[in-house]
């Protein structure tokens, strides 16, 4: 997926991949996302998720490092945050071609459930969707490798290096700064 | 006998505070039970528990020449309740780690203390509760940043040498999938799953009302869920002065 370029307009560290669809939504962003985990411990320097929006509502999803599409991406997607966000506005025209793409596209609250968990935010997301999207089913690549429904959090769980890295990290983090804060004495 | 848990999860939206009152509830049917909002930066347990125009909160106490402990400590829904104040001036001139104190003064007549945490593991004060917990319970929900930030959460605890006590998976939309979700989560965190909490209207009326969830509404389904886990709930017994002297004791961060 080649990205246009476009106007920068939104630029910014964020938690959680729910703050990144919230932001798009808000704005109601034509345009795209992108957004790189600061984690390189846990993923290649160069992974980054993509998603594209047409007036804040998520229509394709894409992952540079796996090369995968629609829900499939998603999952890709799910990873610990903090991410660096970017937010970058396109014209219409320039979309329309991009969004030619079947088999990246997602249905508009899918991002929300799966990389959120947030129903809320979902149903806001489906509730500003056109009608004929809100039924939209999964982007072409949904079955061929995954099933559609699988769960983004179950996939999570079953990554043990993934959890291994977080759980080192957060042990490192608890060291250094039990000596920072002079709680030397209550490290194990 | 005292055990003091926190209640914790490293990110905020969790339904902490609700947790906490509801299990505090929960287990003050067979005992002695306080709870202390140890939430010092971002407040919110008052309005929880119907207490947000109370004259002494526990900011009043962890100042320098402060108001005793039990100034700030009011008899509600069957539990001895600590709320904190809300106000910026109030956490600023608080000095936390005088809650080392406040805990070991309550442990004396109590059996068990339950710390509502901050949500986050970013200060020395925001890491206190969790050091000076015996176990922490660490409070999920079925998604990747919040497993995550228990994760976190754990592993801080656990290098202070504060053990797991279980975990509850909290505004539950899909009893199905949590299923699954907490199944494979076992494999990280120690202790049992203590609860699957359903995603629940109860929960967020019963807070507008300034009542906790068991209070409001203690036939929701989200209430039944609290009380399963105040029953699977291993309350280890210690002794008082033990617990006391161990806060006491505790090394604290150097003031802010």
């Amino acid at each position: 997926m080649k990205l246009p370029s476009g106007r920068l307009v939104h630029s910014r560290v964020v938690d959680d991949p729910g703050s990144a669809l919230a932001a798009a939504l808000d704005r109601e962003l034509t345009g795209y996302a992108v957004l790189e985990p600061q984690e390189t411990l846990l993923l290649a320097a160069d992974a980054r998720g993509v998603l594209t929006f047409s007036e804040g509502v998520p229509v394709l999803a894409y992952h540079t490092e796996t090369d995968r599409g629609g829900p499939p991406a998603l999952a890709d997607l799910a990873v610990p945050g903090p991410y660096r966000l970017e937010l970058v506005a396109l014209s219409d025209a320039v979309l329309t071609d991009l969004h030619d793409t079947p088999a990246l596209r997602v249905p508009p609250g899918m991002p929300a459930e799966r990389l959120a968990g947030d129903h809320d935010l979902a149903a806001r997301t489906r509730a500003s969707a056109p009608d004929d999207r809100v039924r939209e089913s999964p982007g072409g690549d949904a079955d061929s490798d995954e099933p559609a429904q699988e769960s983004a959090v179950e996939a999570f769980l079953e990554d043990e290096g993934k959890i291994e890295a977080i759980r080192e990290q957060a042990r490192e983090e608890a060291r250094e700064r039990a000596s920072e804060w002079g709680l030397d004495d209550v490290c194990e | 006998m005292v055990e003091a848990f926190a209640v914790a999860s490293g990110k905020g939206g969790t339904g902490k505070t609700t947790s906490t009152l509801a299990l505090g509830m929960a287990l003050a049917e067979e005992y002695d039970v306080t709870v202390i909002d140890a939430d010092t930066g971002m407040a919110n347990l008052l309005f929880h528990a119907g207490l947000s125009s109370v004259d002494t909160t526990l900011h009043d106490v962890l100042v320098e020449g402060g108001a005793p402990v039990e100034d700030a400590v009011y008899d509600r829904f069957g539990m001895s309740v600590v709320p904190c104040g809300t106000s910026l001036a109030g956490f600023e001139a608080a000095e936390p780690e005088r809650l080392r104190d406040v805990v070991a003064t309550l442990a004396v007549d109590t059996d068990v203390i339950l710390l509502d945490s901050p949500a986050t593991l970013g200060s020395k004060s925001a890491v206190l509760p969790i050091v000076l917990a015996d176990r922490v319970v660490v409070v999920l929900q079925p998604t990747i940043p919040a497993l995550s930030d228990g994760l976190k959460v754990q592993e801080y605890a656990h290098s202070y040498g504060t053990e797991t006590a279980g975990t509850i998976f909290n505004k539950v939309t899909d009893p199905d999938d949590v299923q699954s979700v907490a199944e494979k989560s076992r494999r990280y965190f120690d202790g049992p799953t203590l609860a699957t909490v359903p995603d629940s209207d109860a929960a967020r009326e019963a807070r507008r009302a300034g009542k906790p969830l068991l209070a409001y509404a203690p036939a929701a389904e989200a209430a039944e869920a609290y009380r399963g886990a105040a029953r699977d709930l291993d309350v280890r017994s210690g002794a008082a002065d033990d617990v006391a002297d161990r806060f006491r004791s505790a090394v604290i961060p150097e003031p802010r």
